[in-house]
């Protein structure tokens, strides 16, 4: 072996390390990471009628993971570490948008029905989630394991047509919905339509309309159907510091037996909110639900019972970035159960919300 | 009665048949700053809109429905890129489920590809310090400079596109940089006396003007960017702009006017309203005229015969 020869195999052996750990570097590179975002939220309950302490709470913390999966499919996730200690995967799907017209969702996912049951805890206009909400598709909306096909209709007009099948599950605290049945022909299934429309450069108004239907472990088919209607102004030149929202929604749950229907929960919201600065927003909201049950209306043992419930609330919120807001809501409350229990409720509330890491933009 | 009726069906079909060899590419955009170059570049063969307004922040679009509904049959979405537009175009892009324009197919375009991009982040990123762009200042569009390396970039994809009118969308980017390099010697010309002066803008978005014609950047109105000035700052800002003589505060029409005759006021000078958007203002349609309007706006008021307010 000539002393050429040793050299160069003396330095091929030196650069072995270094090829290992470029290899290394390589393989364990973080540039395919998913974007990362993380939402806290805490709050506050002043109630003299409730048997409840006052004091900070933490609700939740949500952790959302969003990346590409690969030139198909998009996946998205929204992991909630709830104040009780639980974690609910609260939706993790993937989205499909290779088909002209069609959007594709499939996993866990927030099923399409209504206004406010598409928004996440932080992105509620008021800390209390409407009473009907709770009532009928659950106070964060229909959430289920399913498929949902969204077509975006060629009507000159943005007109989407949703239609979605999901797992059938019993009722719980998230799903005041039946729809339990073993029956392999039981398919809970769902329908929406959204229409948007520009009134002029400012103002735009939205309609709405959800139907979902499955079979319950009573073997009842159990349904709920809403409508909503949205006006919205934001200012082209005020994007940021102007505007106001005008929203009412109805919602009805059901279930048909033997050929009869029958009306169970049912009520509404109409609410204003006002955008006072750059800062500041304010907002009221009038609801009613009927045969609803509240956490103030209660029998002589403390065992929550259905009436009807009237409520009024006020808010004002401080947002000194898009990333934190504080906000503080006054509710009065009456409820009516039809036999002669007709309590009151007053509350003062303050909610805080801080958003750290990637969060996508709220729908509009 | 048949002969006529099977001429109007023939008629009929060759006028759909016909059709496509009529068809614009579809373009929209983020800004309309894009929209202009790629009309210009694209000329006939194209017809180009901007989701937002020009004087409409480019930050805060709203995410309406009727956004999505009207990309949903474009052939080409142009970003302004760098973030800008990340607050409303991860909806809207996907909500227009037009898989033509999704990020990776052939007809997405990164309009900041290829821009020399100012103001890249150093170490740590943090919101402390506002509602920066992580990836650099993605304000480009307002130095003419970079309209021409847009004009390239989408005069290649146009191409790719659209093959057979190539040699057009060429000879129109090779047009519109000429025109470009002629008028920037009118604006470079117009601009020379005011090298090194000092200006004050509301949001930190006109680095790339203040490079190409020589400025000095003194302060923003805004705290910090996103962040809405407080009285502190506007009397701090203002005291530091009487010591070092800056008088002109510049402010787009989405941005408040208030606050900046406020500043102005205190210090002594002028706001003077501008448009870094092309639509900004009356009179500034294109690109063109908006560089036209922006740099005599510019340069009156550092002469002290703006029209602006105190």
């Amino acid at each position: 072996m000539s002393l050429r020869t040793f050299a160069c195999l003396i330095a091929a052996v030196m650069c072995v390390p270094t090829l290992a750990t470029a290899q290394t570097r390589s393989m364990f590179s973080n540039l395919a990471n998913p974007s990362i975002g993380m939402n806290a939220l805490f709050s506050g309950q002043a109630a003299h009628n409730l048997d409840q302490p006052y004091g900070l709470h933490f609700d939740e913390a949500e952790i959302s993971l969003l990346s590409v999966v690969d030139p198909y499919w998009t996946f998205v996730s929204n992991i909630v570490f709830v104040g009780d200690g639980s974690v609910d995967p609260e939706e993790i799907w993937v989205r499909n948008t290779s088909i002209p017209g069609i959007q594709l969702k499939l996993g866990k996912i927030r099923g399409m029905f209504g206004k406010h049951g598409m928004l996440h805890t932080h992105a509620f206009p008021f800390i209390q989630a409407p009473v009907i909400m709770v009532n009928t598709i659950g106070e964060e909306g229909f959430k289920d394991a399913g498929m949902e096909a969204a077509w975006l209709t060629p009507l000159p007009w943005f007109a989407e047509l949703t239609g979605g099948v999901y797992e059938g599950i019993d009722a719980d605290d998230d799903h005041p919905l039946d729809f339990g049945s073993t029956r392999h022909d039981n398919i809970p299934f769902l329908g929406h339509i959204k229409n948007q429309f520009d009134l002029n450069d400012a103002t735009t108004l939205e309609l709405g309309g959800s139907f979902l239907q499955g079979r319950g472990s009573d073997e009842f088919v159990h349904s709920a159907l809403g409508a909503d209607v949205t006006f919205r102004n934001v200012p082209p030149k005020d994007s940021n510091r102007r505007g106001w929202i005008l929203q009412g929604e109805y919602i009805q749950k059901g279930s048909r037996a033997g050929g009869t229907y029958v009306k169970e929960q049912h009520g509404g919201y109409a609410s204003f909110q006002y955008r006072l600065s750059q800062v500041w927003w304010a907002g009221v909201r009038g609801e009613q639900a009927r045969e609803s049950f509240t956490d103030f209306l209660v029998d002589d043992v403390g065992t929550p019972i259905p009436g009807k419930v009237t409520r009024g609330n006020a808010n004002i919120q401080w947002m000194p970035s898009e990333f934190s807001f504080v906000r503080f809501e006054y509710s009065h409350a009456k409820a009516d159960n039809g036999a002669g229990i007709q309590p009151t409720d007053d509350r003062f509330m303050v909610q805080m919300s801080y958003t750290i890491g990637y969060h996508p933009a709220h729908a509009y | 009665m048949r002969t006529p009726i099977r001429w109007m069906l023939v008629l009929i079909a060759a006028l759909l048949a016909a059709a496509p060899a009529y068809a614009d590419l579809k373009v929209a955009t983020s800004l309309t700053d894009l929209a202009s170059v790629a009309q210009f570049v694209g000329g006939k063969h194209v017809s180009a809109q901007s989701l937002c307004r020009g004087y409409e922040d480019p930050h805060f679009v709203p995410a309406k429905p009727s956004l999505m509904k009207a990309i949903q049959h474009a052939d080409v979405f142009v970003s302004v890129g760098l973030e800008l537009d990340a607050g409303w175009l991860p909806l809207v892009l996907p909500g227009s489920r037009n898989p033509k324009i999704q990020p990776g197919a052939k007809g997405f375009v990164d309009a900041s590809e290829g821009v020399d991009v100012l103001e890249k982040p150093t170490g740590t990123v943090s919101r402390a310090e506002g509602d920066i762009h992580p990836l650099g200042n993605p304000h480009y569009y307002a130095d003419p400079k970079n309209l021409e390396v847009v004009a390239d970039h989408l005069a290649e994809v146009f191409s790719r596109l659209d093959a057979a009118n190539a040699a057009d969308y060429a000879g129109n980017a090779k047009a519109f940089k000429e025109r470009m390099e002629a008028s920037l010697e009118k604006w470079e010309k117009q601009m020379a006396p005011y090298k090194g002066a000092p200006i004050v803008t509301y949001h930190t978005n006109f680095v790339y003007f203040a490079n190409r014609f020589g400025l000095k950047l003194f302060g923003s109105v805004e705290a910090k960017p996103g962040i809405p000035p407080t009285p502190r700052h506007i009397a701090e800002l203002a005291a530091a702009m009487k010591q070092a003589g800056a008088r002109v505060v510049l402010y787009q029409p989405y941005y408040s006017a208030e606050a900046s005759r406020q500043l102005a006021g205190k210090a002594g000078g002028v706001a003077v309203a501008i448009a870094t958007e092309a639509g900004g203002l009356p009179g500034t349609d294109d690109v063109f005229s908006k560089f036209d309007v922006l740099v005599s706006s510019v340069a009156k008021a550092l002469s002290g015969k703006s029209g602006g307010s105190q």
